[in-house]
């Protein structure tokens, strides 16, 4: 709080994990903000007041986390388990197992259950509130073409995003199938995945400095929206290097969304318009996750290695939150009636 | 009396008639008695008697009407009576009867009537009866079929007071029952009959035997057969024994095939080559020895005498084996050699052999332990010899050049060689073939070694030749060559200083050496007459180019190795070759292409470069390789450590235009970033590894 950091960052979280940080989350209820690291722990900040509330260690590396209520939370570890905990008792019980390690975890409130992805080509479902216990508390299992990547959920959507391109869209009512299979337009692996918050489609990231705006709407005029972008590139002496694009977060109330990608830069767009709103100044190193608050107006940044160049000396790993001011976030009227020239 | 006629419906006048014939011979009286004189209580007891009589005939007709009408009433009575008992038997309402005695008419109207109503009912009531009558027949006939035993005749009485549709429908309901069960029966039967014939079939029993023993009905085209009970019982006991049989003797098939004879038999039947014909007798047991009680239907296939004769065939096939086993031994012994010869494979068995042989006669071993052993090597040595073939072919191509090579060698040699002479044409052009393939020597040299480190690598094996590791002999051979070479040089370059020696000499000695003569001709002294130097200057130059070729292919080797060390150490050093992982192959990808179109163009390399080429170009490759490596990962994934400059470039662009920047949709994607398809795992999974093995 005495160190002055860069205003344009951002105010940087005391307490940072040791080791890189695998995602960051907000509460749907307050500021408090989940991470999760691999230095083998899942933190909660009260971000608004800037101070480590808890942390929980694991027996691995920690993948994903996310919020049940503004009391728990679950976690995805490299151990292959599925933890809930709670935060005020401190209390943590293992919903149950994958056979490989546990790459991404979701809490569907529509559904009442966790979803979680893992290397083990699988997506498990847990009803978290059944009696302790892993044989009461999964709800199913099914098979996927591939390692889990990323997930994420909309209403009644769930779309799983595997290695090898696969992305695979989910009706939760009924699990039995899934809704779509696809294939990413992307042409390189896929690093994240979220739907959009009015529940129409999804966006597709890839290692290769492209991000892909894609629609449910199996229809061909719905299926005519989809567009992809390049962004996280840099053209320098006739060379141009391109960044993974490894976090994409929605704004809550305009629709619009940052990406963050292994350059250090976030960026915000405006899908609709096919416009970049903004773009952050650069950050210590690559942009590992990104989380808006409930309201839209804090932005929390992990900026933290994630491995790309494998084992090397790097930045360290800090969390950066800062507050959004509304024209970085809401999509500018187009120019109306009459077209720009 | 008037009043007795009024009843009538008589014509008035024929009364009127009637009454004044009464009167008048009445009167005729009165005529007769007054003539008569008769006295008028004469006269008044004739006229009563007259009156007694007259009343006398009415009193007559009165009662014979009277019993007349009684008569027709107990007709009607008794008609109606009837007509209720067949109504209620053949349970109809009888509605007609109230209803006549409701409309009274006459006695006669109703009797007409009713007559015709009884009539009706009466014919119904027979039909009805008879049909009954059909039914009770079938029924008894059935029961009789399907239960004699307990057949009662008194069961089958009808009851003539309930012929009602409902007890037809019942009895028709019964005898339907009895009818299936009768066909049930009969499929039953027939079952039992089909199962019982398949059995005796297989078992060799005769069948119509079996089956009159059972009950006679059931043997022939008959088509009662009988369907008791008891015959179904004694069918399905029949049957049982049989089945108990045929178990019995797949029994002592099992224990046969426990022993492995029938097995055995085909193993014995492979090894002795044993003609198909005689085979085929057996086909039978063979096909079943794997089969299940239920799937052996083959007839005859385990009746007594075929049984024995596999018994027979078995031992007789044991006996053989027992005689031949040590000649079998041998056999495949001799076949083992053979592969091994074939594939230049060298075994160590040799010894072995003989001493199982020895062992064998001595009776220690069981000769087919020691034939399954040999079988074993057989296969491994099959294997083996699949996975050699190709190096082999190789081997063999490389083997035949280089000995035409050292015919070629040997050809030089003779001085003689152009002499024409018989066949000398053939001899040339054979030389010419010879030379073509000599330059191809080395690109095969390089091309077995690197075929066969790869197969070592893959096996962690050293590839033998005739006992000896092939990679050996291609190097000897190189260095043999190299020595070659060298001393081919020395003995030139002492030629040459002997000629110059000589020169000087002459010099000396004033005699010049003529200036038409070039110094190679010197070099050959005993050159023979008529061929001109040049040519034999040719032939040595042609023997030139395996020299350099030759180093050369020693040095592309080693040149191709450290490169490879280069390319495994990069990615190394950047972090990437974390646990094996496939992400190998994309940091050194890039480099790879133009190191391999290196190589392959060396061997034809000017000579004079050879001697250096291979360092230096190498060096630039690899700092190439490195520099490729280092920008492809960058494009590939991220920015190298803190060097960048771009944080100054970026932003600046974005102050220059704040807020919409437009986009570029789906460019053209960059030739480098493709390389990033390679990617087959996340860098989580990496980082994991990585972590792992920490």
């Amino acid at each position: 709080m005495s160190a002055a950091p860069p205003p344009s960052s951002g105010r940087e979280l005391a307490n940072p994990p040791s080791d890189g940080i695998s995602n960051l989350r907000f509460s749907n209820h307050s500021d408090h903000l989940l991470v999760s690291s691999w230095d083998k722990t899942v933190r909660l900040y009260d971000a608004g007041a800037n101070v480590l509330k808890g942390e929980f260690v694991h027996g691995g590396p920690v993948l994903d986390c996310c919020f049940h209520d503004d009391s728990s939370g679950f976690s995805a570890c490299a151990d292959h388990t599925v933890r809930r905990y709670v935060f005020s008792s401190g209390k943590e019980d293992i919903l149950g197992r994958h056979d490989a390690p546990v790459r991404c975890v979701e809490y569907s409130y529509a559904a009442g259950q966790v979803i979680t992805g893992s290397w083990d080509k699988t997506l498990k479902c847990w009803d978290p509130r059944g009696a302790s216990g892993p044989d009461r508390t999964l709800v199913g299992t099914y098979q996927q073409p591939e390692r889990v990547y990323s997930l994420s959920l909309v209403g009644h959507h769930l779309v799983v995003a595997t290695a090898g391109r696969r992305v695979n869209v989910y009706d939760l009512r009924n699990m039995s199938q899934p809704e779509q299979r696809r294939e990413s337009s992307l042409k390189y692996q896929t690093r994240c995945v979220r739907c959009y918050p009015n529940g129409t489609g999804f966006a597709l990231s890839s290692v290769e400095g492209r991000v892909a705006m894609e629609f449910f709407d199996l229809s061909e005029a719905g299926q005519a929206k989809k567009y992809a972008f390049k962004c996280h590139r840099k053209s320098e002496a006739g060379r141009d290097t391109v960044y993974p694009v490894n976090a994409i977060a929605f704004h809550p109330i305009y629709g619009t969304f940052a990406t963050g990608g292994c350059d250090g830069y976030v960026n915000v767009w405006d899908g609709n318009n096919k416009k970049r709103l903004y773009q952050y100044s650069k950050y210590p190193t690559s942009i590992a996750a990104l989380s808006f608050s409930r309201d839209g107006r804090l932005l929390a940044v992990a900026s933290s290695y994630t491995f790309e160049e494998g084992d090397m000396p790097h930045e360290p790993d800090a969390i950066f939150v800062r507050s959004v001011n509304e024209v970085e976030v809401k999509p500018k009227p187009k120019a109306l009636p009459t077209p720009p020239p | 009396r008037k009043h007795f006629f009024k009843m009538t419906n008589l014509p008035s006048d024929q009364l009127l008639q009637m009454e004044t014939t009464c009167g008048s011979l009445l009167y005729e009286l009165q005529v007769i008695w007054d003539e008569v004189g008769e006295t008028d209580a004469e006269r008044d007891k004739m006229l009563l008697e007259l009156e007694q009589e007259c009343l006398e005939v009415y009193r007559c007709k009165v009662d014979l009407a009277n019993r007349c009408r009684a008569q027709l009433r107990q007709a009607i009575a008794d008609a109606e009576a009837e007509l209720a008992v067949i109504c209620s038997a053949m349970g109809e309402r009888p509605v007609h009867i109230r209803q006549s005695t409701q409309n009274a008419g006459s006695l006669k109207e109703e009797l007409n009537a009713i007559t015709p109503q009884l009539e009706e009912m009466q014919k119904r009531k027979m039909e009805r009866w008879n049909q009954f009558l059909e039914v009770i027949e079938q029924i008894r006939k059935i029961t009789l079929e399907i239960r004699p035993t307990d057949y009662t005749p008194a069961k089958f009485v009808v009851d003539e007071s309930d012929l009602s549709t409902r007890k037809l429908e019942e009895l028709h309901k019964q005898l339907q029952c009895l009818q299936k069960e009768k066909s049930d029966r009969l499929k039953k039967v027939m079952d039992h009959l089909k199962s019982l014939n398949l059995l005796c079939e297989v078992l060799g029993i005769d069948f119509k035997q079996t089956v009159s023993d059972v009950h006679p009905s059931l043997d022939g085209v008959e088509v009662s057969k009988n369907m008791s009970n008891e015959t179904i019982q004694r069918l399905a006991s029949a049957i049982e024994k049989l089945r108990e049989i045929k178990l019995q003797r797949m029994q002592k098939f099992r224990m046969w095939q426990l022993q492995d004879l029938a097995s055995t038999m085909l193993e014995l039947w492979n090894l002795m080559d044993t003609p198909i014909e005689e085979q085929q007798l057996f086909q039978n047991v063979t096909r079943n020895i794997a089969a299940a009680e239920d799937e052996i239907t083959e007839p005859n296939t385990l009746s007594m005498d075929f049984l024995s004769y596999v018994e027979a065939e078995v031992l007789r096939l044991e006996q053989l084996k027992a005689s031949k086993m040590k000649d079998l031994v041998l056999k495949k012994k001799s076949e083992l050699e053979e592969l091994r010869r074939r594939t230049h494979l060298v075994g160590e068995t040799n010894c072995e052999g003989e001493f199982a042989i020895e062992a064998i006669e001595a009776g220690a071993i069981d000769p087919s332990l020691v034939l399954e052993q040999i079988e074993v090597q057989i296969s491994t040595v099959k294997e083996e010899a699949f996975s050699r073939k190709d190096i082999l072919e190789r081997v063999e191509k490389w083997l035949a050049a280089s000995e035409e090579e050292s015919w070629l060698e040997e050809y030089s040699r003779d001085e003689n060689r152009y002499n024409a002479g018989r066949g000398a044409h053939l001899t040339l052009k054979r030389a010419e073939k010879a030379r073509a393939l000599v330059t191809k020597i080395p690109a095969m040299g390089d091309n077995l070694a690197a075929k066969i480190t790869a197969w070592e690598k893959e096996r962690g094996l050293e590839f033998t030749y005739d006992g000896v590791r092939l990679l050996s002999m291609l190097e000897e051979y190189t260095i043999v060559r190299q020595e070659k070479e060298q001393e081919r040089k020395r003995q030139r370059d002492q030629k040459k200083l002997q000629g110059q020696l000589i020169a000087e000499q002459e010099a000396l000695y004033g005699s010049k050496p003529s200036p038409s003569k070039p110094q190679s001709a010197k070099k050959m002294p005993r050159t023979s007459t008529g061929v001109p130097s040049r040519r034999l200057s040719l032939g040595g130059a042609i023997m030139q180019p395996p020299k350099p070729d030759l180093l050369h292919t020693n040095k592309s080797i080693r040149s191709a190795k450290k490169t490879d060390d280069i390319g495994t150490l990069s990615p190394g050093r950047r972090g990437l070759d974390l646990a094996g992982l496939p992400v190998k192959k994309l940091s050194f990808n890039p480099a790879n292409p133009p190191r391999e179109a290196e190589t392959p163009r060396k061997p034809f390399a000017p000579i004079v470069i050879a001697s250096n080429v291979p360092s230096t170009p190498l060096r630039l490759i690899s700092n190439e390789t490195e520099e490729e490596n280092k920008n492809n990962l960058k494009t590939a994934m991220a920015a190298p450590p803190p060097k960048t400059p771009m944080t100054a470039y970026i932003p600046m662009q974005m102050a220059m235009t704040p807020a919409p920047t437009c986009l570029m949709y789906e460019a053209a994607a960059t030739v480098k970033a493709q390389k990033a398809e390679e990617f087959t795992y996340s860098f989580e999974e990496r980082r994991l590894a990585f972590c792992l093995t920490r």
